[in-house]
């Protein structure tokens, strides 16, 4: 930890606008939610600004308050009936799809249907790389817990992969 | 690391932050930090009023008190005054009637 560190908040959100806006973004499939929940989040970060100490401590911190935030806009838009991965599939796979390998966009697609703790676990272990440990901290859950979501995710993923994917993998 | 899990990091790199979202944060910030300044000010304005306030009816109430114990004071003088006068007419009284007494 340095404890000379001070904060800078412009500097944070610069470094760190792509993690928050990807993580809310894949949590909750809404381009616009996403951009709502990653403003609401350095919002927050702003003002406990005073509690960072260190570099590493606002990463997991902001990693640990998006995903809370993105459970509960899912939370809510499931109380309101709206699911906003059919809106994905929809709307947002072209996204996905300018930027990434068509593999890539399928399997984005393959782990939208799966159910929020399984991605939650599998996005913050692909994406961001944490070790099981480390996504049991930031999702504040049991690591068996997490180690279970991360083989049950991976174990469904493979299966719908096994079966959406088998002609593009034949062929590459 | 098997096929599906390196894919999976290959496909899952973060995603560009949309264009203009920190200029959008930093607006939020700013007009927080107004909001946020602004209410300061109105709340040390408040209570600068209710100190004020506090002081002005505090003082009316002591004011109003030391008047009526002054008051009270002169009044109580009035009184023993008045039975000093009496007591001394009293005394004549009881002096003529002693010596009418002798008299006789």
């Amino acid at each position: 930890m340095s404890l000379d560190w001070q904060p800078d908040f412009e500097q944070l959100v610069d470094e760190h606008q792509s993690m928050v806006f990807s993580l809310a973004f894949r949590m909750t499939g809404d381009r616009g939610l996403a951009e709502e929940i990653a403003q609401d989040v350095f919002l927050e970060l702003d003002r406990n600004l005073g509690r960072i100490e260190s570099p590493e401590h606002a990463l997991n911190w902001l990693r640990r308050v998006t995903m809370n935030r993105s459970a509960d806009a899912l939370r809510r838009q499931r109380v309101r009936g709206i699911d906003l991965w059919v809106e994905m599939d929809e709307n947002h796979g072209a996204i996905f799809e300018e930027r990434s390998s068509p593999l890539g966009s399928r399997l984005e697609g393959l782990l939208a249907t799966l159910p929020s703790p399984q991605r939650a676990a599998l996005v913050l272990r692909y994406q961001e790389g944490l070790t099981p440990d480390e996504i049991a901290a930031t999702l504040e859950s049991p690591l068996a817990t997490v180690k279970s979501n991360l083989q049950r995710g991976l174990k469904l993923l493979r299966a719908k992969a096994e079966s959406r994917l088998k002609e593009y993998i034949r062929g590459t | 690391m098997d096929d599906l899990e390196r894919e999976l990091r290959q496909g899952l790199l973060r995603l560009p932050a949309p264009p203009g979202l920190k200029r959008k944060i930093m607006a939020r910030k700013r007009a927080l930090d107004a909001e946020k300044t602004h209410r300061r000010v109105v709340f040390w304005q408040r209570l600068a009023a209710s100190i004020v306030l506090c002081g002005a009816v505090g003082g009316g109430v002591t004011w109003h008190n030391v008047q009526e114990q002054r008051k009270g004071e002169a009044a109580r003088q009035q009184v023993m005054m008045a039975l000093r006068i009496a007591g001394r007419a009293l005394d004549q009284v009881n002096a003529q009637l002693a010596a009418r007494d002798s008299r006789q």
